[in-house]
């Protein structure tokens, strides 16, 4: 009988073993996957600001246009204790104090899913599942989340105006792709802080075999 | 009266005319153009260019290169062109290639406003102005604080005071007032163009009242696409919009009530010029726009050197001179970012 119990035990402990081995594994695809789309939407973003300079002109796309005034971070990175270690803030008014949720950040990348390519699409799939895996819901009604758009094209006219409030949509392209590396950034800290935490997890089973 | 031009223009300007000539045949072809789009580094790009009418202004350029170190340099060669052509000229070529150069002036009067506003050092940004753009007493923009103490104290005794009148007000400089009087600027240069070209009658009107018909309905469709999704009223669209061109004023009606790309298109659609340039595009999209019109005056460009005896091939060749920068712009920029696979998407060949 107390065999019997042990042998339970044992196969509980390797399986154990086994999903912190492939918890790793996962891991270490996801990070991957998202350092590739990183590299691409970096990639992205740096022609498109060519092309609004090939359009607009030098004289308008600039760094000479960079605002030097003190101002506002229109996007802050959380950090917490807990996993997931940073959360993405974005397009904070700098009218109202109040900041964005996660949630709303979530419900305004879900309207901006029409811009698809591969590595972007890729990313959201990774997203989609944290998501699903983490319990979240989208929350508000149609009017918040379109109230919730509104507002974060209103902060982003408001950053893009340095180069002038009438810009090509290349330039807007441009604020978009850095916007998406921006999101994989945080993404890629989160995934990189799991994927230690599941390294040390299977560390710790070599060290301790049970 | 038009058609003897052939009589007299060569007593003033048939030298000049001559000169410019001999600078369009520099131009870069496509056979450079494809040299260049293969080219695996700046440097390489610098070693193609080595054998062209560049190679003098690039030489002494030490590696590694920049983009815009390759922009500027060209763009010297077309301002030492440019002031060779000013010193030689007479009344009224003299006043017309002056007028070629108005609108770098208002880039970089709106570029010293602008950064002056960001608290940016005038030093810098007198850096990043066009050299065809310069004038005198243009460091002292960064003192005003509002278009009225602009005109009063700077741009009274310079050529642009004659289009500050349908802007003066004693509003402080923000982001917005500082577009629409870039863009209320740009109108009344255009306008005043027009007029004084009209002025000179003979082959020189009607040559370039088309290119700068062409120009201003350009300026009316980058317009309407730019301000689609912010705080521009209609009424103030409409009100950047030259008052002459194509478009003007029923294509202009339409164009100001426009809340998105196909609707545009719809307008432009109308008007059988343009409806070759927004054929070549799918619906929703306007990426491709810049180079569609980019190819349509090139086109018009190089026509004006068809016919002789005008002042339209001076203003022909400092775009297509532009045209040319741009493009090398672009390839460099596509070699420096390892995407040449998109070099074709903005290059637009001139011969």
């Amino acid at each position: 009988m107390q065999s019997s119990e042990n042998g339970v035990e044992s196969r509980n402990e390797v399986a154990e073993g086994e999903q912190h081995i492939l918890n790793f594994l996962d891991s270490v695809d996801s990070y991957l996957i998202l350092m590739d789309s990183l590299s691409s939407a970096l990639r992205q973003g740096w022609l498109e600001l060519a092309s609004a300079r090939h359009s607009m002109g030098a004289s308008r796309v600039n760094c000479a246009l960079f605002d030097l005034k003190s101002h506002h971070a229109s996007t802050t990175v959380q950090v917490n204790n807990d996993l997931p270690h940073f959360k993405l803030c974005k397009w904070a008014s700098s009218d109202d104090p109040e900041k964005y949720s996660e949630e709303g950040k979530f419900e305004e990348d879900e309207l901006f899913q029409n811009k698809s390519d591969g590595p972007r699409h890729r990313h959201q799939e990774l997203q989609e599942k944290r998501t699903e895996e983490g319990g979240a819901s989208p929350v508000g009604t149609d009017n918040q989340i379109q109230k919730l758009f509104l507002q974060a094209q209103k902060e982003r006219f408001k950053t893009l105006s340095m180069f002038g409030t009438l810009v090509s949509p290349k330039l807007r392209a441009t604020q978009l792709s850095f916007e998406t590396a921006l999101e994989m950034l945080v993404e890629i800290s989160n995934t990189r802080a799991s994927l230690l935490h599941a390294y040390d997890q299977v560390q710790k089973d070599r060290t301790n075999p049970k | 009266m038009y058609g003897f031009e052939a009589l007299t223009f060569n007593i003033h300007g048939g030298y000049l005319e001559a000169i410019v000539r001999g600078y369009r045949s520099g131009l870069l072809t496509a056979a450079d153009y494809n040299n260049l789009c293969q080219c695996e580094t700046l440097d390489d790009i610098k070693m193609h260019l080595s054998a062209t009418e560049y190679g003098s202004y690039l030489q002494n350029e030490p590696s590694p290169l920049h983009t815009t170190t390759i922009v500027e340099k060209c763009t010297l060669k077309l301002v030492d062109e440019y002031k060779h052509m000013l010193a030689q000229a007479t009344e009224p070529l003299s006043t017309f290639l002056e007028y070629i150069t108005y609108g770098h002036m208002i880039d970089n009067v709106v570029l010293i406003v602008t950064g002056t506003l960001h608290e940016r050092d005038v030093q810098e940004l007198l850096e990043k102005c066009h050299p065809l753009g310069m004038f005198d007493s243009i460091a002292t923009l960064a003192v005003a604080q509002n278009m009225r103490e602009l005109y009063r104290l700077v741009l009274v005794d310079t050529p642009l005071a004659p289009y500050f009148s349908e802007c003066i007000t004693s509003e402080d400089l923000d982001d917005m007032n500082i577009e629409i009087m870039r863009n209320t600027l740009y109108k009344a240069y255009l306008e005043d163009f027009y007029r004084f070209c009209k002025t000179l009658g003979g082959a020189t009107a009607e040559i370039m009242s088309d290119l700068l018909a062409f120009e201003a309905d350009r300026r009316a469709v980058n317009i309407t696409i730019n301000s689609i999704g912010t705080e521009l009223t209609r009424d103030d669209r409409r009100k950047l919009y030259s008052n002459f061109g194509l478009l003007y004023p029923y294509g202009h009606e339409e164009l100001a009530v426009c809340e998105d790309i196909d609707q545009v298109r719809a307008a432009m659609e109308k008007y059988p010029p343009y409806q070759s340039i927004f054929s070549k595009l799918s619906y929703g999209e306007s990426q491709m726009l810049d180079k569609a019109f980019y190819e349509e005056e090139v086109k018009r460009l190089c026509l004006a050197f068809e016919q002789q005896f005008h002042y339209g091939v001076f203003f022909a060749y400092m775009r297509l001179r532009e045209q040319e920068i741009r493009n090398l712009m672009w390839i460099s920029e596509c070699v420096a970012q390892n995407q040449k696979s998109r070099v074709h998407d903005s290059v637009v060949f001139i011969f």
